[in-house]
């Protein structure tokens, strides 16, 4: 699979949360081949670092973030993030396949859903919505 | 298409049942079916085989088979069976550390029962613990696919560099076809040109083949580093698992849980009906009377 779409430029800077190493390269790994360069993301292995990035920098363009994570969880912290920025586009990547969670998820403020496993064809179609708006 | 595990396990346990209503049908009349099963089955695969070229059948095929085996180097048939029986005993014999004893076996087994029966149950203590066990299997888990990670991306970093590398010879190459072509026009007898010219040319291929091949590398990279996502999905399973053993757990020493205040009083050791342990009428009464001599 080749991708040959690019958004940098269009999406600066991204916000990567999960609590799995592994998990942060690989979305990093994504975003990488969508065109955002290395030091356009950030990453943070939980809700209390990620937001404490969040306050520090505040210019992302986009937070991608796990919902199973200690400390705070992905659900706390897009509701910390949608009292303070109502416009930043939010996109949860999680295992939580359940009609529930995505309900849950979308009512406190996410603007996508992907499920894990997922392709960096997902993602991208995803992120390149959000753009489009 | 990619089919889900749902598909491939009811696809796998079709494949599964079908021998068993073969068996079944088999089952109604055993003699009849075998023989006629049989039967069936060569001629099908004799006709399978006299529809190949190249197979033939003269029904001489034990002969062929001993022919053949004849004619292979190193391959002797005197018929003893009993021999290589002997012989096998004379290669064990001769190699160092093994012996034969009958009562190997037996022993072997009661040695690692009384190990298990002094292993289990283990102590509570933490690398004992289940949760700490499989919080460790977790962790050690995610430090490898970090590892697995790390080579991927060395991989990647390497197929990058030999890119550029190509890419750069790539240049090289197509300046010497125009060199090479403009020199084989103005100099159509000189041979050494045109032979060069069309040698650059091919390489042009060879460089693009590597890109090509480059690039489907990366990709099946790419592709593994995907897969690599079932190693978090995994880990949350353990977790999962985790979760279920800290309430089971936490339910366990809430329902056993002494909450009575009362002192622990001391059990007793031996209660009549317990076992052979206990004195009988007639001992207890003469264990009195001897402890009265005294």
């Amino acid at each position: 699979m080749q991708l040959i779409f690019n958004i940098k430029g269009i999406i600066m800077r991204i916000l990567i949360v999960d609590d799995s190493t592994t998990m942060r390269r690989i979305i990093g790994n994504v975003v990488q081949q969508l065109g955002v360069a290395k030091e356009d993301f950030d990453e943070a292995e939980d809700g209390v670092v990620a937001w404490k990035l969040f306050q520090e920098k505040g210019n992302y363009d986009v937070v991608l973030t796990d919902w199973n994570m200690p400390n705070m969880n992905g659900l706390e912290l897009v509701k910390t993030i949608r009292a303070k920025d109502k416009k930043i586009p939010i996109v949860m990547i999680t295992t939580e396949g359940g009609k529930g969670e995505v309900i849950t998820a979308l009512k406190a403020g996410v603007n996508n859903y992907i499920v894990k496993p997922f392709s960096a064809d997902v993602l991208k179609e995803k992120l390149d919505g959000l753009v489009k708006g | 298409m990619s089919m889900s595990q749902e598909e491939i396990e009811a696809l796998m346990n079709g494949a599964d049942s079908e021998p068993e209503e073969v068996a079944e049908v088999s089952d109604d009349t055993p003699e009849e079916s075998e023989s006629s099963s049989d039967d069936s089955e060569e001629t099908n695969i004799d006709d399978i085989l006299a529809g190949i070229d190249g197979i033939t059948d003269d029904g001489s095929s034990e002969d062929n088979f001993d022919d053949i085996l004849a004619g292979i180097d190193g391959m002797t048939d005197d018929g003893s069976t009993e021999d290589s029986e002997d012989n096998f005993d004379d290669i064990l014999a001769g190699i160092e550390g093994i012996s034969e004893d009958e009562n190997s076996e037996p022993e072997k087994e009661s040695v690692t029962q009384t190990s298990d029966e002094e292993k289990y149950p283990l102590p509570v203590e933490k690398e004992h613990k289940v949760v700490n066990q499989l919080n460790e299997v977790a962790e050690d888990s995610e430090e490898k696919a970090s590892q697995i990670f790390d080579v991927l991306s060395f991989i990647l970093d390497e197929n990058a560099e030999i890119d550029n590398y190509n890419k750069q010879m790539n240049s090289f190459i197509e300046k010497q076809i125009e060199l090479l072509e403009s020199l084989t026009t103005k100099f159509p007898n000189v041979e050494v040109f045109k032979e060069n010219f069309e040698l650059a040319d091919s390489l042009l291929t060879v460089s693009k083949n590597l890109s090509e091949k480059v690039n489907g590398e990366n990709n099946k990279v790419f592709e593994a580093m995907e897969l690599m996502q079932y190693h978090d999905i995994n880990r949350q399973k353990i977790e999962r698992v985790m979760a279920v053993i800290r309430k089971l757990s936490s339910y366990l020493n809430g329902i056993f849980e002494d909450d009575s205040g009362k002192p622990e009083v001391q059990i007793a050791k031996h209660i009549p009906g317990d076992g052979t342990d206990t004195v009988g009428e007639d001992d207890l009464e003469a264990l009195i009377s001897e402890f009265s001599d005294n």
